[in-house]
């Protein structure tokens, strides 16, 4: 397995106003739109919020084909719920029930496409700083992070492996055959990781060190 | 709502034993698990040929093998950074788009059911020790079934409710769909949790016995060794 590019598919590199807009901004966007779907009870209003997103998403230079790419995934779903509650509530109340999810969609991928994926995980580390004092360490949650990612790659080569030796077998239809040693080979991973982080001295919990100076043992109890 | 995720991923490392490098090792593994299982390719099962994907069974899995906290952090992870616009969730979607469309239920209930069967579990192996077999894969299994159950179709029904605006009857049976899969899956996660504590004796079950010296044997030296070396 290359890499893990297919983590970095939905960013549109640009210069556009949305893409030097902050973060918070773009989250507060995301937010505002989750908060008026449940507001929005005119099908006309929800049709003009979504239209406004798809300026807004196009305005990045992100292109057409890019916004249907963002919602192509739920389009058979919304499709079945629409013409279900057509037939339950009516043709408005249908409409404004799928446009009001495309519209949050459409917000949504705003945000992922204008942002690279690197500030969004550092956005997402950022969460824990607030909760440092609770005994919380960026540092460590940031490490987490990218043991993931590095992780997944390995995961996904770990499993054509497997499949490729139970079909050797002729084992290819038998379920535990084609995913224990995935597990196995997990654990034995995530092990060896933690063995080689200790042995670097990262991950640790550090006693004190990040305390904050009036509490100095908080949170801490060393035997 | 990921405001609350993010405290959910955070928190954990503030109480009692604090994790080691391995348990990061662990959890941010696990968390690759489950996104890799939602991503591969499904398994066509028997002579039906309809694809399951594999992430409800890492799901239950992780918390089977992990325990409460762990599971909790690992699929908490996971969630958070599909949240933040990975494209982890199954099928390749991600961001927060997905909390509006009709399986965010879904994936909010696969922490809290990762995190139940945990802790299920815990009381599982403990009450069990003296006699592991079959008592004990059932008994497993059953706290696998109750876990997701309450909290992955539970909440998935309500997550159709709010999202999809159907009514209690509507969502329930178009969650029935799932339950056929699930079993299996269950079944499944079970008996590859059982052989995982066979392998590796040490990732829940010593934890759980010396939990009164928490990590003992690895922590501390390497704390001390710390604080040795700092000056």
């Amino acid at each position: 397995m290359s890499g893990h590019g297919f983590l970095f598919a939905n960013y549109v590199p640009g210069n556009s106003l949305l893409h030097r807009a902050p973060l918070w901004l773009k989250f507060l966007l995301v937010l505002a739109c989750g908060m008026a779907s449940f507001l929005i009870v005119d099908w006309v209003v929800a049709a003009a919020a979504l239209v406004l997103m798809c300026a807004l998403f196009l305005l990045s230079g992100a292109g057409f084909r890019r916004l249907f790419r963002a919602v192509r995934p739920v389009l058979p779903v919304l499709a079945a719920i629409g013409l279900f509650q057509w037939w339950q509530l009516g043709g408005p109340t249908a409409a404004r029930i799928v446009l009001n999810v495309l519209v949050c969609i459409v917000a949504a991928s705003i945000l992922t496409a204008t942002t690279p994926v690197q500030r969004l995980l550092d956005g997402v580390a950022s969460l824990a700083q607030p909760f440092r004092r609770f005994g919380a360490d960026p540092e460590r949650f940031a490490l987490t992070i990218a043991i993931m990612l590095r992780s997944i790659p390995f995961i996904a080569g770990a499993y054509s492996d497997v499949r490729d030796s139970a079909r050797a077998r002729g084992l290819e239809r038998n379920p535990r055959a084609l995913i224990l040693p995935v597990f196995i080979t997990t654990v034995a991973f995530a092990r060896q990781t933690g063995e080689a982080l200790a042995a670097r001295g990262l991950g640790e919990h550090e006693t004190g060190e990040h305390a904050p100076p009036a509490t100095p043992a908080a949170g801490h109890s060393l035997p | 709502m990921t405001k609350t995720d993010g405290t959910a991923a955070a928190t954990p490392a503030r109480r009692r034993n604090p994790w080691n490098a391995t348990d990061l090792g662990l959890i941010a593994v696990f968390a690759a698990l489950v996104a890799g299982s939602a991503l591969i390719a499904a398994i066509p099962v028997g002579g039906l040929g309809v694809p399951i994907t594999l992430q409800t069974l890492a799901v239950m899995l992780t918390g089977l093998a992990l325990g409460p906290a762990r599971a909790f952090a690992a699929v908490g992870l996971y969630v958070l950074l599909g949240l933040a616009g990975l494209p982890i969730f199954s099928g390749g979607r991600s961001g927060l788009g997905v909390l509006a469309g009709p399986s965010a239920g879904y994936i909010i209930g696969f922490v809290y059911a990762a995190t139940a069967v945990g802790w299920l579990t815990v009381v599982v192996l403990r009450r069990t020790a003296g006699r592991p077999g079959k008592f004990r894969a059932v008994l497993l299994f059953a706290a696998a079934m109750v876990s997701s159950i309450i909290f992955i179709h539970g909440l998935g029904i309500l997550g159709m409710m709010v999202n999809a605006k159907l009514d209690f009857s509507k969502a329930f049976l178009a969650d029935l769909v799932f339950y056929p899969g699930d079993v299996i899956k269950n079944a499944l996660a079970v008996t590859v949790a059982l052989a995982l504590h066979k392998a590796f004796p040490d990732l829940l079950i010593r934890r759980i016995r010396t939990s009164g010296t928490p990590g003992g044997a690895s922590a501390a030296p390497a704390v001390g060794a710390q604080a040795d070396s700092r000056p």
